[in-house]
């Protein structure tokens, strides 16, 4: 297929979004020599004393989209929730065209990815992180994908959406079909579906072999035993970390388990946060509320974080996207293990494993208050905002949930935000006034 | 704060900015004026009539909150707060019995729901577009030529209210103009109008929990269509003071008084 254009069965359509800029980003990122160059953009950020944490995030997705771009190891699409320790287990290398949306927002290429695949009659009612995803794969922006694995739980757009990817591609799409409820029984039918998706794609995708299983998996414990530790040092007071980089490397979360580099990421994230407890450098000095965040955040604009976190001192503590939710892999038992990962997921199943997520978070890291960035067409998490809110709201526990869209600037009204955002913090000051009378 | 001590609260919202006066805590004087395309000019033309009109200059004034959707664009403002706490102190003191405030303004709605002190204790914002809003009204006021302040009358008289299925602008207006077509009388298009407002704000107040003591605020307050609607969906009534355009500007200057009485 010629990039830019969809195959109508009779013709070739021009699509919408293919600009002058999307070609020339499309050819280079094909080009050995850019790669090469960022290679040496890396390697020079960490002679000029560069941050670690951030130096080995960029050092993780330059390696991924090496091996992608280049065709170097094959790539798999795979949906937010899919474990990519199978995928780096197998030797592939895990692109995630709804996290890669968050990637386009923040560079700004974002209008032409949602124009693209508007243009394909998807509906602006449907999630930006999809839509963008699947603008950026037919324009592709993103790596030629040999696979897709997408799993059946929380989002019902990304596996509908990767569909139409894998169609678009004319690669093999697999789909995990997660039960609903945690048994014995469930779990064994998941392990099994788990097994046989890595069976296909070792059959189907040349290149693909289990014989790099067990080091993904070793990865993946190490990466969260680093990653433990940096949890429990955010939990100090202040946070020694700003929350809009946390939902910024939110996508590593979603994407790396398994990879060599989420090891040194975390790693060196949990040091970074250790020396700022050590120096007493916090990034929002005098805190005087610390928020917790639900769901994702807009990607495209830092407007709302430095009002929070610069004009009004108030930290992001903790989001519940980070918290981490599963047992240690047991590299005997590979599928068994990513079985048991995918079911502990507190957005499955029934709503009070998040509830029990959500009042663990405000626990551990002395919440204040809790913002849901309702993101557009996210039936998800919008679907239960009632029942948190009457949650929280029993507790005593402020709620804010704040309409937005993470990618999608169209869908967003910044001003209105602001005021929220400011009617929120004035709602928890005069309760905190109140209180200490 | 000394006797005699001046303090201003302004609200620059996005059609009308309001200005309110207060010479110990009691309301002085107000002044509105529309808010145009320049909000500094705006506040500013504001501050200079509420002061000119007492005899006063800038150094007088002791404290200034500025407040709305341009409250950081006022140069004399100590300092800004949000339009939903000034709405919500506001209302309080013009109707000390209020428990839930529905502000109707140019550009969005509110729903605020207020503990015994006069507090926000939890709030609701229409979403970014019109429907619900003055600007809505104002659109179709417009398509059926006449004046917002033909609506109360015109809805007593309409036998039944027609019905609008939408509450987007554009769609709506065009939902109008096929009523009209279908011989359907204004009066009763003007009783479905304001109940379309209602419903989109129905859900708001539910949202917060619905209390008895409901006071109206904001531009669209003197729009008594849409109250009439109001109460007839909420089973209650909806009290609407006289100065209740001035809610949020008044309820700047009572937070400005207090942290003047603070400092």
């Amino acid at each position: 297929m010629t990039p830019g254009t969809f195959d109508t069965g009779k013709s070739h359509r021009k699509i919408a979004g293919e600009t002058r800029r999307i070609k020339v980003i499309r050819t280079l990122t094909r080009k050995s020599w850019v790669h090469s160059a960022a290679k040496l953009v890396i390697s020079h950020m960490e002679r000029r004393g560069g941050t670690p944490y951030q130096i080995d995030a960029i050092r993780s997705f330059a390696d991924d989209f090496k091996h992608a771009y280049l065709k170097e190891k094959p790539c798999i699409y795979t949906s937010a929730f899919v474990p990519n320790e199978l995928i780096y287990g197998l030797g592939g290398v895990p692109f995630l065209p709804e996290a890669a949306s968050g990637f386009a927002a923040s560079f700004g290429f974002a209008r032409e990815s949602l124009a693209a695949c508007e243009s394909l009659w998807y509906s602006p009612d449907l999630c930006s992180f999809h839509r963008a995803g699947v603008g950026a794969s037919v324009l592709e922006l993103a790596p030629r994908p040999a696979a897709v694995v997408v799993s059946s739980h929380l989002c019902d757009g990304g596996k509908r959406s990767l569909y139409q990817i894998s169609r678009y591609h004319d690669c093999p799409f697999y789909i995990l079909d997660v039960p609903y409820t945690n048994s014995v029984q469930s779990l064994d039918r998941l392990a099994k579906q788990i097994g046989k998706v890595a069976r296909g794609l070792e059959h189907e995708v040349p290149g693909l072999s289990k014989a790099h299983m067990d080091e993904a998996i070793a990865n993946s414990n190490a990466a969260r035993s680093h990653y433990l530790r940096l949890c429990n040092l955010r939990a100090n007071i202040p946070s020694p970390w700003r929350g809009r980089e946390a939902l910024s490397y939110v996508v590593l979360f979603l994407w790396s388990w398994g990879s060599p580099w989420l090891t040194k990421f975390y790693q060196a994230l949990a040091n970074h946060a250790a020396d700022v407890i050590q120096s007493g450098e916090y990034p929002v000095r005098n805190e005087r509320f610390r928020l917790a965040w639900s769901n994702l955040k807009p990607y495209y604009s830092p407007r709302l974080f430095d009002y929070l976190e610069d004009e009004c001192e108030v930290s992001i503590a903790f989001e519940e996207f980070s918290y981490m939710y599963w047992d240690p892999l047991d590299a005997r038992d590979p599928y068994v293990s990513l079985a048991k990962k995918i079911m502990s997921n507190p957005g499955w199943g029934p709503i009070e494993r998040r509830l029990e997520v959500v009042n663990r978070i405000i626990r551990e890291f002395s919440i204040d208050g809790v913002v849901q960035f309702a993101q557009w067409g996210c039936r998800q998490y919008n679907g239960a905002t009632s029942v948190l809110s009457d949650y929280l709201r029993k507790k005593g526990i402020p709620f804010l949930n704040l309409d937005g869209d993470g990618v999608d600037a169209r869908n967003s009204g910044e001003a209105q935000s602001l005021t929220r955002l400011g009617a929120f913090l004035e709602l928890m000051e005069s309760r905190d006034i109140r209180n200490s009378r | 704060m000394k006797a005699g001590s001046y303090v201003m609260g302004i609200d620059v919202g996005s059609s009308v900015t309001k200005g309110v006066l207060l010479l110990d805590g009691q309301i002085l004087s107000n002044f509105m004026l529309p808010t145009g395309t320049d909000l500094d000019a705006t506040a500013g033309e504001c501050v200079r009539r509420l002061l000119s009109d007492r005899g006063l200059t800038q150094k007088d004034i002791l404290y200034t909150v500025s407040t709305g959707y341009g409250r950081t664009q006022v140069k004399e403002a100590d300092r800004t707060i949000t339009e939903i706490t000034c709405h919500g102190r506001g209302a309080k003191a013009l109707v000390p019995r209020a428990e839930l405030v529905i502000d109707i303004g140019g550009q969005d709605s509110k729903v605020i729901r207020l503990d015994e002190d006069g507090m926000v204790a939890d709030f609701v914002m229409n979403d970014k577009c019109a429907a619900g809003t003055g600007r809505f009204l104002e659109v179709m006021a417009e398509r059926l030529g006449m004046s917002l302040l033909d609506f109360g009358r015109m809805w007593k008289t309409a036998r039944k209210p027609a019905s609008i299925s939408s509450t987007c602008t554009v769609f709506a207006e065009s939902e109008v103009i096929s009523l009209l077509s279908r011989g359907i009388a204004p009066d009763e298009i003007i009783r479905g109008l304001c109940d379309a407002v209602a419903d989109r704000l129905l859900g708001m107040v539910h949202r917060v929990g619905l209390v008895p003591d409901v006071v109206m605020t904001g531009g669209v307050s003197k729009n008594e269509g849409v109250r009439l609607s109001l109460e007839k969906k909420l089973s209650l009534k909806v009290v609407v003071p006289d100065a209740s355009q001035f809610a949020g500007a008044y309820g700047a200057a009572i937070i400005g008084h207090e942290l003047a009485m603070r400092n």
